[in-house]
């Protein structure tokens, strides 16, 4: 070098391969600390059915207790019988703000008790805040041998 | 600075003395003390508002203090979290205590730092050169409640699990990020024990490290430009170097003390008396219970969602949610920008009218969603409007037109209150 000036090409390119270098290296700090923020795979939900932890005959006809909504991959699942006798199943998550709704017999609705949201026996949402029907499940019957001792399986639909 | 004297005066002098002589000459003690002693704070009618910011220093220090002793017993996983919080309660020696003090404290310090943006904007002193020390300011506050939300999930109860749910929720309609957000908010779809660990995380440490680095910028501001004259007292003084004051050290720090000790007194009693809840361990799945609120610093926002229809007009990709969250969104951007929209007596006339109109919607919406029954709401409104007013009188000048209308507003709310306390006592 001695006393020549740099050459502007040359402090250009030092400068360009400078920040080259300075940028991989935050990639390779950034990159692997965004992906080890997002979710591992094993939380997500990924199950498509679930065998309910009463049989058919354990639903009372009116009144009585009803069980709690249950675990199906990750979200409550509530499982109801109508007047009609019919056993449905619904995501229990309130389509306004996930809280999990409650099966009111009685009144023949379900209700979201953090902002009042009303939903009808056919998971349709018709009062209060909630913007879309519940998730539907279909439900089938396993026979175990004995007649209203059916299993209930609810899967996506 | 020159090395004490090995003899002479100093040798005569107390220990005290030599004490302060010794760290003096190597930590520079004696020039803080100066920058204490020059710092002035102005003398008005007013005044008692410069004690606030102060007073939610002394309430994060308590926070920091009894936080880090709960951490020593409380255990951060849903099989653990709500029985360490149960042991600390009925085993942990004076536990209960701890706890009460940190919940109420949390409360207290989100209460004073809301009177503290109120009573600083009434002030105006977001005025040029400190824009940036109510933008710091406000940073704080949201970070405060940032605290208090995360804060809320550690003892993986029924009510926090709800809240969690519903406040990430909220995160998730923002439009095109919000997805992104729910799921890193969450660490996965829905609230569980990933959850518990990323809350755990921010509320011990990085809120908290956030909070001393915004913090320190704040205080570096305050002190770098002094107290805020209020205009109107820098006029009627003629001047602003004209209006009396007082020095920093030790004059406005001894009133300060005892501000912190009638604090703790009051975070005291609170705690003794009205003990913290922990109500029933989280069940992910059960039904969320009846009279389910969150803490009283984000139910206007709760009770404003509980309005919003499901879709605004029927346009099914309008939702109300998303529409709340957008509006709180807009609001609070408003109020960050606050000294940049300040620009003449307009744009003030227009700011003070949507201060005005904040105030009283998050004083309807709380009163609404505290209570259930209508006399309970009305008394406990026109009782928080009172208290609002009676800040405001503070500022207003005696025989102003402005000073007789919140006169006549404060007699209709004293009548509409007297009228709901008679009602509610012979229901």
């Amino acid at each position: 070098m001695g006393d020549e000036p740099e050459s502007p090409e040359r402090r250009t390119w030092l400068l360009g391969a400078l920040s080259g270098a300075v940028g991989t290296t935050l990639a390779a700090i950034v990159y692997p600390i965004v992906s080890f923020l997002w979710p591992r795979e094993s939380t997500e939900s990924g199950a498509m059915n679930v065998v309910a932890p009463f049989k058919a005959n354990q639903l009372p006809d009116s009144g009585g207790h009803w069980p709690p909504p249950f675990d199906f991959g990750g979200k409550p699942c509530l499982v109801i019988k109508t007047p009609g006798g019919e056993i449905r199943a619904f995501n229990a998550v309130c389509t306004h703000t996930d809280c999990t709704v409650q099966f009111q017999p009685d009144k023949g609705q379900f209700l979201c008790a953090c902002h009042n949201g009303i939903y009808d026996l056919n998971g349709f949402n018709v009062s209060g805040p909630p913007p879309r029907p519940l998730e539907t499940y279909k439900v089938d019957f396993r026979p175990t041998g004995t007649p209203g001792e059916e299993e209930i399986i609810v899967s996506r639909t | 600075m020159s090395p004490a004297p090995e003899n002479g005066p100093a040798e005569t002098a107390g220990w005290k003395q030599r004490l302060w002589a010794y760290l003096s000459d190597r930590v520079g003690l004696d020039a803080m003390l100066a920058l204490g002693v020059k710092k002035r704070v102005p003398i008005h009618r007013t005044t008692v508002f410069y004690f606030l910011g102060g007073m939610a220093l002394f309430l994060f220090i308590v926070q920091i203090v009894s936080g880090v002793l709960l951490s020593l017993y409380y255990k951060p996983s849903p099989d653990q979290a709500f029985e360490s919080v149960q042991a600390i309660m009925s085993e942990v020696k004076f536990g209960w205590l701890i706890r009460s003090v940190h919940s109420w404290g949390a409360n207290l310090v989100i209460g004073v730092l809301f009177l503290h943006l109120l009573t600083t904007y009434m002030m105006r002193a977001y005025r040029r050169p400190r824009e940036f020390t109510w933008v710091t300011g406000l940073l704080l506050l949201a970070l405060f409640m940032a605290l208090g939300f995360s804060g809320y999930l550690l003892p993986w109860n029924q009510l926090s699990y709800a809240a969690t749910n519903v406040g990430t929720k909220l995160v998730g309609v923002v439009p095109v990020v919000g997805e992104y957000l729910l799921k890193i908010a969450r660490g996965g779809e829905n609230v569980t024990g990933d959850t518990l660990s990323r809350f755990y995380a921010l509320h011990v440490a990085i809120f908290p490290l956030l909070a001393l680095a915004l913090m320190g910028a704040h205080l570096y501001l305050v002190q770098k430009q002094g107290m805020s004259v209020p205009p109107r007292v820098a006029e009627s003084h003629g001047g602003e170097d004209k209006v009396p004051s007082m020095s920093f050290v030790p004059d406005f720090l001894l009133r300060d003390a005892v501000g912190w000790y009638l604090a703790l007194g009051i975070l005291a009693a609170l705690a003794a008396l009205f003990p913290w809840e922990l109500g029933e361990k989280a069940d992910p799945f059960a039904s969320t219970e009846i009279g389910t609120k969150p803490e009283w610093y984000f139910l206007f926002m709760f009770q404003l969602l509980k309005q919003l229809p499901g879709t605004i007009m029927d346009l099914e990709w309008l939702e109300g949610e998303m529409v709340g969250v957008l509006f709180f969104g807009a609001v609070g951007s408003i109020v960050l920008l606050v000294p940049f929209l300040d620009r003449g007596d307009r744009s003030r006339r227009a700011l003070n009218f949507f201060a005005g109109v904040s105030v009283i919607f998050f004083i309807v919406m709380t009163a609404w969603g505290w209570f259930d029954e209508l006399p309970l709401q009305i008394i406990l409104g026109t009782s928080l409007l009172l208290a609002v007013l009676a800040l405001a009188d503070r500022f207003l000048q005696r025989g102003t037109p402005s000073r007789r209308a919140l006169g006549v507003a404060a007699v209709l709310t004293v009548l509409v209150l007297i009228a709901a306390i008679i009602r509610e006592l012979t229901r």
